[in-house]
C-alpha cells in the first residue's frame, strides 16, 4: 500500500500542472454553456500527454490522475478516453473518442476521430467522419453531438466489449472526481465571501454539514477511481463509476442550492462542472447500470 | 501508487486469520453477542492471553513493554481482522490501542509497572470514564469533581455510557480539579475502590455494553493521577490521535454485506432492487476502506492526519448505515432472532455515528479545518 505517486508519476503530474496553469480560470467575459480551448488541446497533444501514461512506470493510475486534473479546469477536453481507453484498443484509432449510447447525443461526438457505439449488449467501434455526425446546442458543459444516421460499426468480441465497459467506467469516475472537486472548490470560495444575516454563508452549520458530506463523497470517488485504474479490475471500475454517479446526484443539487440565484447564471462558472456532472449521470445506463455490474462482479 | 499488500503484510494477515480460526470457539457467535457481558469479558481474558503468547496482542508496542515495534500497517491489519471477527478482544482493544501507549508516554514509573504488564498479558479490562449525563459531545463541560484532601483526591459525580464498566478493573477517569478545559485531570482509578456503583443500562446494542457509574466520596491517592493536575485535555487529545481512524468498521460491514447477499441468493430474494442497494453499500464500504488506508499510509510515513481522519469517520458512518439499512430492508428477520452475526453487526453498526464522537462533530471539523469555512459565531 502506498498512496503517494511514484517519482515518474510526480514528474508527469508537475508537467501537466505547469501546462494547465494558463487555463485555470475562464475568460472574464465568458457567458457560454460550454468552454473548450484549441490551444489547450494542441499543447496536450504536442506535449505527448495523451499517450504519456502508456509507459509501464506511469500506467493507468497516472492517466486517471491526469484525467482528474484536467477535469478540474473550466476548459473541457476529451482526455479520459484518450488516456484510459485508447491503449486498450487493438489497431490505431484516432482521438478524440466519443461514445454513442442507445443512439443518444454524446460528449465530443461531433469532434470525434473514433466512435464507440454502445448498443444493447453490443459494443462497436468505428471511425467518425464529419458527414456522419453533427454538433448540437445543449446546457451540458461539454460539446455535444449526435449521429446523423445510424452508424456502421465493427462489433467487438464479448471479452473486448467487457474490457471497453470497464475502462469507460474508470474514465467516467476519474472525470467525475475532478469535476466534483472543482465544483466544490468554487462554491467553497463563494461561501466564504458571500454574507447574509451579517455573516458568511459558509458559517451556517446547515451549509457546512452538507458541504462536508459532499467533500467526503468527492474524495471517495477520487480514491475509488485511482484504485480501479491501478487494479484494472472490472468490479473496482463498477464500484468507482457507481459511487461517482451516486455522489454527483447529491453534490450537484447541494452546490447549486448554496449558490442561490447566482448559480443559475452563466457568469458564475459552477455550471461548467455541475452540468458536465449531469451529463455523466445518465451514461453507461446510469446508476442502475453500474449497480447491476457491481452486484454481478463484487459479490461472490 | 500501490494498492496491494506486500509479502510481509499478506503473511501477517494470514497469521492473524489462522490464529482466529484456531482460537474462536464454535459458540463464539453467542458469546460475541454481549460485547461487555460477563461471558464476553471472561472469554476476552483467555483469548487475549493466547494472543499475547502468540505475539499478536501488542505487536506495535515497544520491546520494553512486550511488543516488537511492528509498523502502523501491522497494527491496522490486526485491528481489521479482529473487528471483522466480532472483536474477540472485547474492551481490551482500548488497552492496546491507546490506554497502554498513553501510560507509556505520560505515566509515572510506578503507574507503568503496575498497569502496563497486565495489559501486555491480556489479562485486564479498562473502561473509559469520559461522558456524563450533561457532558456528551461537549465533553469539556464535565462536572464530576475531584477535590484534593491531603495526599488524596475525593471524587464525586457520575459518568454514563461507560462501556465495559461492569467488568473493568480500572477506569481511565476524567474529573474536574479546576475550571475550564485546563481544570480537568485524569485518574487511574481501581473500580473496586469503595464508593463506586455501576449500573448497567438496558439497550438496543447488546448485553453488558453501556453503564452508569456513580462516584460517592471515592478516595483515590494523588499518585493515581496521570500527568499533572489540569493536563487531561492535552493528554486525551494526544491519546485519541492514536485512534484517529477509529475502529475499522468497514471490515465487518463489508463481510456482513456479503453474508446478507449470500442469504438472499440462497432464498432467491436477491432481486434487482436489493442488488442496487447492496451495490451502493459496497461502494461506500470500499471508499471507506481506502480513506482508512490512506491515513495509515500517512501514519506509516510519520505524518499525523488532520481533518482527513474526520473524512474517514464520516465515510465509516455512511457505510455502516447503508449496510444496516440494506439488511433491515431485505432480511428483516435479522432483528427477530435471525442470524446472530448479522444481528450483532446491526447492534454494533448503529452506534457508529455516536460512540467516540457524533458524526456531526466530524462534519464540523471537516467544514472548518479541511474546507476552511468560517466558524459559526459563538
Ligand atoms: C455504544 C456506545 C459506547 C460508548 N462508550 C463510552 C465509553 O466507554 N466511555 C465514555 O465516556 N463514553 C462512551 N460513549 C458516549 C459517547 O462518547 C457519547 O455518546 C458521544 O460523545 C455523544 O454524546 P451524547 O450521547 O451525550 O450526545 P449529545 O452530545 O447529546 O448529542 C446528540 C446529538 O446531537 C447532535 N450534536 C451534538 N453536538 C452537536 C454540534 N456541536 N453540532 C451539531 N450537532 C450536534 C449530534 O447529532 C449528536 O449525535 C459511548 C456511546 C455509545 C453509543
Amino acid at each position: 500500500m502506498d498512496f503517494a505517486l511514484n517519482s515518474d508519476q510526480i514528474t508527469l503530474s508537475s508537467a501537466l500542472d505547469k501546462l494547465v496553469s494558463r487555463y485555470l480560470s475562464p475568460p472574464t467575459d465568458f457567458r457560454g454553456f460550454c468552454l473548450t480551448s484549441d490551444t489547450l488541446e494542441q499543447e496536450l497533444e504536442q506535449g505527448g500527454f495523451f499517450e504519456a501514461a502508456q509507459i509501464p512506470e506511469l500506467g493507468p493510475v497516472a492517466a486517471a490522475a491526469m484525467v482528474e486534473r484536467l477535469a478540474r479546469l473550466p476548459y473541457t477536453v476529451e482526455a479520459a478516453l484518450s488516456m484510459l481507453l485508447s491503449a486498450q484498443l487493438e489497431g490505431d484509432w484516432p482521438r478524440p473518442f466519443a461514445v454513442i449510447e442507445h443512439g443518444r447525443p454524446g460528449r465530443f461526438v461531433a469532434q470525434a476521430g473514433t466512435l464507440i457505439i454502445l448498443d444493447g449488449n453490443q459494443v462497436g467501434i468505428t471511425r467518425a467522419s464529419p458527414d456522419l455526425v453533427e454538433s448540437m446546442d445543449s446546457l451540458y458543459g461539454y460539446p455535444m453531438g449526435r449521429l446523423k444516421s445510424s452508424a456502421v460499426y465493427t462489433p467487438l468480441s464479448a471479452a473486448d466489449a467487457a474490457n471497453v465497459h470497464k475502462w469507460l467506467r474508470v474514465a467516467l469516475a476519474a472525470e467525475a472526481a475532478g469535476l466534483l472537486q472543482a465544483a466544490l472548490d468554487t462554491v467553497i470560495e463563494h461561501l466564504s465571501v458571500r454574507k447574509q444575516f451579517g455573516r458568511p454563508l459558509g458559517s451556517f452549520q446547515a451549509v457546512q454539514h452538507r458541504m462536508a458530506e459532499s467533500t467526503v463523497l468527492a474524495r471517495g470517488v477520487r480514491l475509488l477511481a485511482l484504485k480501479a485504474a491501478w487494479s484494472e479490475d472490472a468490479g473496482d471500475a463498477a464500484l468507482a463509476a457507481l459511487h461517482a454517479q451516486e455522489s454527483a446526484t447529491r453534490v450537484v443539487y447541494d452546490l447549486h442550492q448554496f449558490m442561490g440565484a447566482m448559480g443559475m447564471t452563466l457568469e458564475f462558472p459552477l455550471h461548467l462542472w455541475s452540468y458536465r456532472l449531469k451529463a455523466l449521470l445518465s451514461e453507461l445506463d446510469g446508476r442502475a447500470g453500474q449497480a447491476k455490474a457491481v452486484a454481478a462482479l463484487c459479490f461472490n | 501508487m500501490e494498492f496491494s499488500w506486500n509479502q510481509q503484510q499478506t503473511e501477517f494477515r494470514a497469521t492473524v486469520r489462522d490464529f482466529l480460526a484456531q482460537n474462536l470457539p464454535d459458540n463464539w457467535e453467542s458469546i460475541a453477542h454481549g460485547p461487555g457481558s460477563a461471558s464476553q469479558s471472561e472469554f476476552s481474558k483467555q483469548f487475549c492471553a493466547r494472543l499475547a503468547d502468540a505475539g499478536l496482542l501488542v505487536p506495535h508496542w515497544p520491546r520494553q513493554w512486550g511488543g516488537r515495534e511492528a509498523d502502523a500497517w501491522s497494527s491496522f491489519i490486526l485491528a481489521e481482522e479482529m473487528w471483522a471477527a466480532g472483536e474477540p478482544r472485547g474492551g481490551q482493544y482500548m488497552n492496546v490501542n491507546w490506554i497502554g501507549p498513553t501510560l507509556m508516554r505520560f505515566g509515572t514509573e510506578a503507574q507503568q509497572q503496575r498497569y502496563i504488564p497486565p495489559m501486555a498479558q491480556g489479562e485486564t479490562i479498562w473502561c473509559q470514564g469520559f461522558s456524563e449525563p450533561e457532558a456528551g459531545s461537549d465533553l469539556a463541560s464535565l462536572r464530576t469533581k475531584a477535590e484534593k484532601q491531603g495526599d488524596h483526591y475525593c471524587i464525586n459525580g457520575q459518568k454514563i455510557w461507560t462501556s465495559y464498566a461492569g467488568e473493568a478493573e480500572t477506569c481511565f477517569l476524567l474529573a474536574r480539579t479546576g475550571s475550564g478545559k485546563k481544570g480537568i485531570s485524569i485518574f487511574l482509578l481501581p473500580m473496586d475502590t469503595p464508593g463506586i456503583i455501576v449500573v448497567e443500562i438496558p439497550s438496543l446494542i447488546g448485553e453488558g455494553d453501556i453503564h452508569e457509574v456513580f462516584f460517592e466520596n471515592v478516595m483515590v491517592p494523588a499518585t493515581a493521577m496521570l500527568g499533572e493536575e489540569g493536563q487531561a485535555w492535552d493528554i486525551v487529545r494526544t491519546a485519541l490521535s492514536l485512534e484517529r481512524v477509529g475502529i475499522p468498521r468497514f471490515a465487518l460491514a463489508s463481510r456482513m454485506l456479503q453474508r446478507a447477499v449470500d442469504f438472499l441468493k440462497q432464498r432467491d430474494r436477491f432481486h434487482s432492487g436489493a442488488a442496487e442497494q447492496a451495490a451502493r453499500a459496497k461502494a461506500a464500504c470500499e471508499a471507506t476502506r481506502l480513506f482508512s488506508y490512506e491515513i495509515i499510509d500517512q501514519r506509516q510515513k510519520g505524518i499525523t492526519a488532520g481533518a482527513e481522519a474526520s473524512v474517514a469517520r464520516v465515510a465509516t458512518v455512511n457505510c455502516e448505515r447503508l449496510v444496516a439499512e440494506f439488511v433491515v430492508e431485505h432480511l428483516p428477520e435479522t432483528l427477530a432472532s435471525g442470524d446472530p452475526l448479522l444481528l450483532a453487526h446491526h447492534q454494533r453498526g448503529i452506534v457508529a455515528g455516536i460512540a467516540s464522537g457524533a458524526a456531526e462533530i466530524q462534519l464540523n471539523l471537516i467544514a472548518t479545518q479541511l474546507l476552511q469555512l468560517p466558524r459559526e459565531p459563538r
